[in-house]
This record gives C-alpha cells, sequence and structure tokens, in this order.
C-alpha cells in the first residue's frame, strides 16, 4: 500500500476527530435573566484539614467559613459584629471577656452550640497547638456561667483578642467531633453550609450546598458554593475569563487581561512591602545600630519609580508599616523619606560610613525582582548589597532564626496589637533580635492596657518606628480581585480575598 | 522467558531501593525548616523542638530512612505530615488522573507518529519534508506554551472545552473528557513530531537493507513488506521512543497539570517537595519508580516478541 497525501491527510484528520468526539461537555452556561443561585470561587491555597484548630488566616478561611459560624462576626469594614456571640464585654482590667450566646444555633450532627460546646473549642483550640495557636496565647481559662453564657479569662489584656474570635480561633465545631480525624476531611459545624463529600475532590474542588434550616438566612446567600483550589495564576486567569469561576485573585498583569475581558475589578490593600531592618542593635551588622544609617536606606528609594515598573503602579508608596484603616496611621508619616539619595549619602556620612557597608540579604522565587533593585538602590548610596537566594521554604524560618540581618518581605496590615506582636514587640517573629528600647516599650504596654483608647496609643509606636527607621517600607500594594457578572462582592478590610458572607448574587 | 521477567524484576528492585535511599538522603539535607513551616510562624522553638521530635526529625539519616522502609514495605506508606491524609490514599486519589493523560497521550502519539513517520519514510517528498519540519516545530514550542494558545483559542474564545479541570466523582465521562482533551492534545502537538521522526529514520534505515530488496525480488507485495517485515524490524527503535516520552512525560506533566489545574501527581510533588512533606514525596518516588519499572519491562517484553533476537541476547 503507498500513502497518497490524501490518505495521510484523513488519518491525521481521524486521529484529530477521535481527540475532539464527545467533547461537548466543556463550556459554561449562563443563566439568562434570573439571579444566580450558585457562587464559585478560585482560591490560591488547598485545604489542610477541617480541623478548626488547623485553621489559618488567610487564603483558606472561606473552607472554613463555609461550614463553621464564628463567634463574632467580622463585617467588611474590619467592625465586630454579633454571630454566635450575641453580645460580649470585658471588665474593668480587660482580662476577663463575658460572651453572651444565641440559644437557636445547631451543629449539623445535631448538637447544640451552647456554652459548654464554646468552652470545649476553645480549650481545644489552646491545646491543640494549630498554626494559629497564637491568637490564644494569652487565652487562660473558659468557664461556663449559664448555658447561654462563658467567660474567658486571659493573663493579660490582648487587645486583638475578640478580633480572633472572628477569624480561627472563633471558629466552632461540634464538641464530639473536635480532635477526630474524621473532622479533617468531613467537617462538623453550625455554618451557612454544609459539605457535598461526593462531588468534593481533594486538591482539587470543595463542593458546600446550603444547610436547611440555618439560624441566619442573610448569611446564606446561594444554593451552592464551589470553592476550586487553582494554585497557578494563568489557571485562574482562564478559568475566570472563561467563567468556570465567578471570582479569584490575580495580579496586577492578569487582571489587566480580565478586565479586558469585561470582568470586574476590585482593588484593596492588605499588605506592604519593604525591607524589614532586623539587626537594630548591631550584633551582625553593627552599621545598622545608628539610626542615621535606617534612616539614609529609607531615603535611597524611588518608590514610585519602583511600583510603577514592578507592579504596573498597582499600589500606594508609604513611609510606615501601619495601614490607613488600622487606626494607628498617622498621615503626616508618609512625608518623612522623599525619595533623595544626595541626603542618604549625607546622613551615611554623618553616621560615619561615608564608604557605605557591606549588608547580607535573602531572596527567594517570585522576589528576585524586588531584590534586585534594593541592590540596585542601595549600591547608590554606596551600600553594596550580597543577595543569597534560598529556597521558599526556609524564608521565614532563616528570618525567625536571626540569621539576615535585614530582609525584603510582605507583612499584611494587620490591627494595631496584631502588628506590634508581629513585627515590633520583642516576642513578635520579625523582630528576631528582639530590639526594644524602654521608651518604645512603655508606648507597647500602653495599647496592651489601652482597652478601647489602644488603636489611638498605637500611633506614638508607629511614630516611633517611623521616625527611628525600624523598617523601609515601599509601598502598600494592591490586591487585584476580579469577579464576573453574575455576582458582587464587597472587599474585606485586611484580607486579600473577600469572607464567604461578602458574595451575593448580581440583582 | 520466566527467568528474563524475574531477573528485570530482580533489577527494578534494586534500582527501587537504590532510589528511595538516594531521595531520602537528598531530603534529609532540606528537612531543617520542616517542623517550623507545619507549625506556623507564631509557634515558639518549644513547639517547634517537639514536633520534630514526634516527626523523628531529631534522628540521624540511617535510623529514620530504616524506619520509613520497614514501615514501606509492610505497605504502610505514612500519612502526609502537613495534611494527615494517609499518603496511599492520596496518591491513589491523583494517579489516575496523571495516568490518564499520560496513556491516552501516548496512545495518540504512537498511532499518529507511525502513520507519519511511516507516510514520510515510503512516500518521501513533500511529506516528508512536511514531517521534518513539524518536528523541529514540535521540539521548539514547549508544551506548555503550546496548552496556553490551546486554552486561549478553545477555551476562552470558542468555549468548547474547560479552561481547567472540572473533574468530580459525579461529572461523569463526558466531562472527563472534556477536561483531558486540552492537556492531552497539548502534549500529542508536542511529543509526536519527534516520535515521527525516529519513526521515519528507522523506517528509511530498514527499506535500504538487503531482506527487503530480496523480499521485493520474490515479488511479494510492497503492502506485506511493509506491514510484516519493515515495520516489525523497526518497531524497537520506535518502542524506545515511546517508552522515553511516556517516562519523561511522567515529570514534564507536572507543568501542564498546574495550567489546567489537574489534580495530578505532579501537582502532589511539587506541593510536598516544596513544603518538604517527606513521607508524601517518598510516596510519589516510589510510585513513579514503579511504573517506570513496569514501562521498561513491558517495552522489553514487546520488543521481545516482535524479535527472537533480543529475547536471546
Amino acid at each position: 500500500m503507498k500513502f497518497g497525501p490524501k490518505s495521510t491527510v484523513m488519518a491525521i484528520l481521524t486521529a484529530a476527530a477521535l481527540a475532539l468526539t464527545a467533547c461537548g461537555g466543556g463550556g459554561t452556561s449562563t443563566n439568562g435573566g434570573a439571579a444566580t443561585t450558585t457562587l464559585t470561587i478560585g482560591l490560591l491555597q488547598d485545604l489542610v484539614s477541617f480541623e478548626p484548630a488547623d485553621a489559618h488566616i488567610g487564603h483558606t478561611m472561606p473552607y472554613y467559613q463555609a461550614v463553621y459560624d464564628t463567634l463574632i462576626l467580622r463585617a467588611p469594614d474590619g467592625e465586630l459584629k454579633p454571630m454566635i456571640a450575641e453580645s460580649w464585654e470585658y471588665n474593668a482590667e480587660n482580662t476577663v471577656l463575658t460572651l453572651k450566646l444565641r440559644t437557636d444555633v445547631t451543629f449539623n450532627d445535631g448538637a447544640k452550640l451552647d456554652a459548654t460546646a464554646v468552652k470545649a473549642n476553645l480549650d481545644h483550640f489552646k491545646k491543640a497547638k494549630g498554626r494559629d495557636a497564637y491568637q490564644v496565647a494569652s487565652l487562660e481559662s473558659v468557664a461556663v456561667v449559664d448555658p447561654a453564657t462563658v467567660a474567658v479569662t486571659l493573663s493579660e489584656p490582648d487587645p486583638a483578642f475578640t478580633y480572633y474570635l472572628s477569624l480561627a480561633a472563633g471558629l466552632m465545631g461540634s464538641p464530639a467531633a473536635l480532635g477526630t480525624t474524621g473532622i479533617k476531611t468531613v467537617p462538623a459545624g453550625s455554618g451557612p453550609y454544609e459539605l457535598d463529600t461526593t462531588n468534593t475532590v481533594k486538591g482539587s474542588q470543595y463542593v458546600f450546598t446550603k444547610r436547611a434550616n440555618y439560624w441566619n438566612k442573610d448569611l446564606q446567600k446561594f444554593d451552592k458554593v464551589t470553592m476550586k483550589f487553582l494554585q497557578d495564576v494563568t489557571a485562574r486567569t482562564n478559568a475566570i475569563v472563561s467563567g468556570q469561576v465567578d471570582a479569584t485573585l490575580l495580579d496586577p498583569k492578569t487582571s489587566k487581561q480580565a478586565v479586558a475581558a469585561g470582568l470586574t475589578l476590585t482593588t484593596s490593600q492588605v499588605d506592604w512591602q519593604g525591607l524589614l531592618l532586623m539587626d537594630r542593635d548591631g550584633k551582625v551588622t553593627p552599621e545598622l545600630a545608628n539610626p542615621k544609617v535606617r534612616q539614609a536606606m529609607n531615603y535611597a528609594f524611588d518608590r514610585k519609580t519602583i511600583l510603577e515598573q514592578q507592579y504596573l503602579g498597582e499600589g500606594t508608596p508609604t513611609n510606615q508599616v501601619f495601614g490607613p484603616e488600622s487606626g494607628a496611621y498617622v498621615d503626616e508619616l508618609d512625608g518623612s523619606y522623599p525619595y533623595d539619595p544626595a541626603k542618604a549619602k549625607a546622613l551615611l556620612a554623618e553616621a560615619g560610613y561615608p564608604n557605605g557597608f557591606e549588608l547580607k540579604i535573602p531572596t527567594m522565587t517570585g522576589f528576585e525582582a524586588i531584590t534586585a533593585t534594593v541592590q540596585q538602590q542601595l549600591g547608590d548610596i554606596g551600600i553594596k548589597v550580597q543577595l543569597e537566594t534560598i529556597p521558599a521554604a526556609n524564608y521565614v524560618p532563616d528570618l525567625a532564626a536571626a540569621k539576615y540581618s535585614a530582609a525584603v518581605f510582605n507583612l499584611y496590615q494587620a490591627e494595631p496589637w496584631v502588628a506590634i506582636n508581629q513585627m515590633i514587640s520583642t516576642s513578635a517573629l520579625y523582630n528576631p533580635f528582639k530590639s526594644t528600647t524602654p521608651e518604645l516599650a512603655t508606648m507597647i504596654d500602653a495599647v496592651q492596657n489601652g482597652g478601647e483608647q489602644s488603636a489611638e496609643k498605637a500611633k506614638d509606636v508607629n511614630k516611633y518606628v517611623t521616625d527611628n527607621a525600624w523598617f523601609v517600607p515601599f509601598f502598600r500594594l494592591n490586591q487585584m480581585y476580579l469577579t464576573n457578572k453574575k455576582i458582587t462582592v464587597e472587599p474585606q478590610l485586611q484580607q486579600a480575598i473577600p469572607s464567604i458572607y461578602n458574595y451575593a448574587p448580581a440583582k | 522467558m520466566v527467568t528474563f521477567i524475574l531477573r528485570k524484576l530482580a533489577a527494578g528492585v534494586v534500582v527501587l531501593a537504590a532510589i528511595s535511599f538516594l531521595t531520602y538522603f537528598l531530603l534529609y539535607f532540606s528537612s531543617a525548616n520542616i517542623a517550623r513551616n507545619i507549625l506556623g510562624e507564631f509557634a515558639s522553638q518549644e513547639q517547634v523542638a517537639a514536633k520534630e521530635i514526634e516527626l523523628g526529625l531529631d534522628q540521624a539519616l540511617l535510623p529514620r530512612f530504616f524506619a520509613w522502609a520497614g514501615h514501606a514495605l509492610t505497605g504502610d506508606l505514612g500519612t502526609s505530615w502537613f495534611t494527615s491524609e494517609p499518603v496511599a490514599r492520596a496518591l491513589m486519589t491523583r494517579l489516575p488522573v496523571t495516568l490518564t493523560v499520560v496513556i491516552v497521550s501516548i496512545i495518540f502519539i504512537a498511532i499518529i507518529a507511525t502513520a507519519l513517520g511511516m507516510a514520510a519514510a515510503v512516500k518521501r517528498g513533500w511529506i516528508d519534508k512536511a514531517v521534518q519540519s513539524a518536528a523541529v516545530i514540535g521540539d521548539a514550542i514547549p508544551s506548555f506554551v503550546m496548552a496556553i494558545i490551546l486554552v486561549t483559542v478553545f477555551a476562552i474564545q470558542l468555549k468548547l472545552f474547560p479552561a481547567t479541570s472540572s473533574i468530580s466523582p459525579d461529572s461523569g465521562s463526558a466531562a472527563w473528557i472534556a477536561s483531558l482533551a486540552l492537556p492531552v492534545l497539548a502534549i500529542v502537538i508536542n511529543g509526536v513530531t519527534s516520535a515521527a521522526q525516529q519513526i521515519r529514520s528507522a523506517v528509511i534505515k530498514q527499506l535500504e537493507k538487503d531482506y527487503v530488496r530480496t523480499l521485493r525480488s520474490r515479488g511479494i507485495s510492497e503492502r506485506e513488506i511493509l506491514f510484516k517485515h519493515v515495520l516489525r524490524s523497526a518497531a524497537p527503535a520506535g518502542l524506545t521512543v515511546l517508552s522515553l516520552q511516556f517516562i519523561g512525560m511522567l515529570g514534564g506533566v507536572v507543568i501542564i497539570e498546574q495550567i489546567f489545574a489537574l489534580p495530578g501527581m505532579g501537582a502532589l510533588a511539587v506541593q510536598s517537595t516544596t513544603m518538604g512533606d517527606i513521607p508524601l514525596v517518598m510516596g510519589v518516588v516510589l510510585y513513579t519508580v514503579v511504573i517506570v519499572i513496569i514501562v521498561n519491562l513491558l517495552v522489553d517484553l514487546i520488543n521481545g516478541w516482535l524479535n527472537p533476537k533480543v529475547r536471546v541476547s
């Protein structure tokens, strides 16, 4: 037999047709007019387990919010509102928090969500030492006052405790299931949705269906919620542009593509990016002990241009590490360190280092561009930066182990007390050299014991760390959240991805 | 024949043991921060130390390896350090996805490459030139670039296929096929041309041999010569290429799985390796090596069946 051109072409066509047959299943269904009853979200991180003690603030919270209620609800603007707790109140010393509970809430296994269940959850969360166990670090004991009242005793005032009760520490699981292996894959909660185990594929998609007789219909706006784990930004872009998901987080570049395809962009600011100047006592890099050196480094960066070039301008240059909505933000601090290399050089000379010095900073996948910029900008004022590439998994542990005097990082702009414990107090992970001064310690004390005034008092801490140049903040980065026309979403303060309560069908 | 298989299997066991140890050895040196990464940034040093003892990370390399190997020999691959999911179960949910993609791709590549390669070798002329230039282009365009082009055209513009995986147990075979069509197509386009090229050279080589001339002189039809003799003699070369492609695909499918968000072995391997989830990484390596050994054994057997000379040597 001879292969003529015709038969060859036919063979190719047949093969291609084979590959293409039965492919009608794809595509998306559009619903004409009527409001949608389903919501599909594309998430960046996979769920580790449904055990509440394994919950972690950030990209995995939606999985938990679907199936668990929290004691307190955090509104999109950050205000704490009643949820399972109808009201709460501190004693005069801010050490005992009394919570009054709803009495009409049950778990999906039939158990009642009462004071005993709340105690079981908080005790378990503390004992299990999960990723967010720091949230209950100050928790000393929980007492059941009556079936609808619990009294939580703290070892010391914790201005962020009620905030934590709206996050991982506040997730309420059925006491009988807590700590079992079963709850890791099948949640047992009182939340607005239940896991549809037959349609859920671990590592790919999680399907939730509306729970019958849920106590708060306002928080249950869809019949079905699907969360797809889409790690890759290209996959997320393709998924939202093709209509497979209704909402997802992209980056400045891909969001341009999505907006061009007719999707709605909502931006919010969560992280600040910049240099942490951690060795403020000069233990490893003696030069960093001098505030003038640290200030000089702040004058060395042309923040606006860097933002334009690396993030397409999606963000706001800043000189402070507290966010505008945190309550500790001080407007005029943002004029502290304009781009002024001449002044930076003068300050270095004043500090006794006219020829600069050497500084080693780490870099990792994803940080190459920004660390190269740091190297170049600090090089311009005479500081020779040596970059050391380390695996991403080692980055945080190495910072925490005080292996570097300074490092580039993105930190989220949290509530003042959370932020202080994240990077400023002596127990903060991102203060590995444990730098402090008596003056600053007094200010931190004032925040801790400030009660209602806590955020206001944190302004002093903000001024102190900005004036003394503890950090070189570059900018607050925009989070690019995309949604299609079927749904609406309200961004959640200090969260890159909104809480699930913030989504609603488009009218 | 039986001794041949037994010998191959024995060699496979040795390879398996060696690779397991080597992997464990390499992971041992990057296991410094695992406990910290499991517990999160806010855990205290004491908690981290306690976790390290719990996971056995405080022990030396050999005791750790033999403890793992001992369990693995009894079929217990342990549980993931990060998700507490049993390793065997995690692999069993992922493996079918990856194997489906790879096997379906390799079948398409085999059929299309053989047809193209033979056509090019027999016909020469324009089709030969086309196959040769396509081979260069196919090699030059990585499968992930092809994947992105395919998604843009077929999923986003034409809306014929889902852009990312929509596989779930209830979705049925239509959804499976729809989800796998683009990933498979991307791999096939990338792999088929180089395989066709190899088959083409193998067939040409056979066609130039004396026995072909002898057969022709005896008046045996071209068709019979081609399918009964030439193809059979050229097959080992083609099989080798395909088996190498198959093994390469097991690793290369990682990026394809990412782009299409397919819940396969690739994503699992990348995630577990970057996090330092040693039991899971070991499970992935073990399964992959077993697959490679089986594929090699099958190729050897098919070669033997096609060509008795191979069996003797």
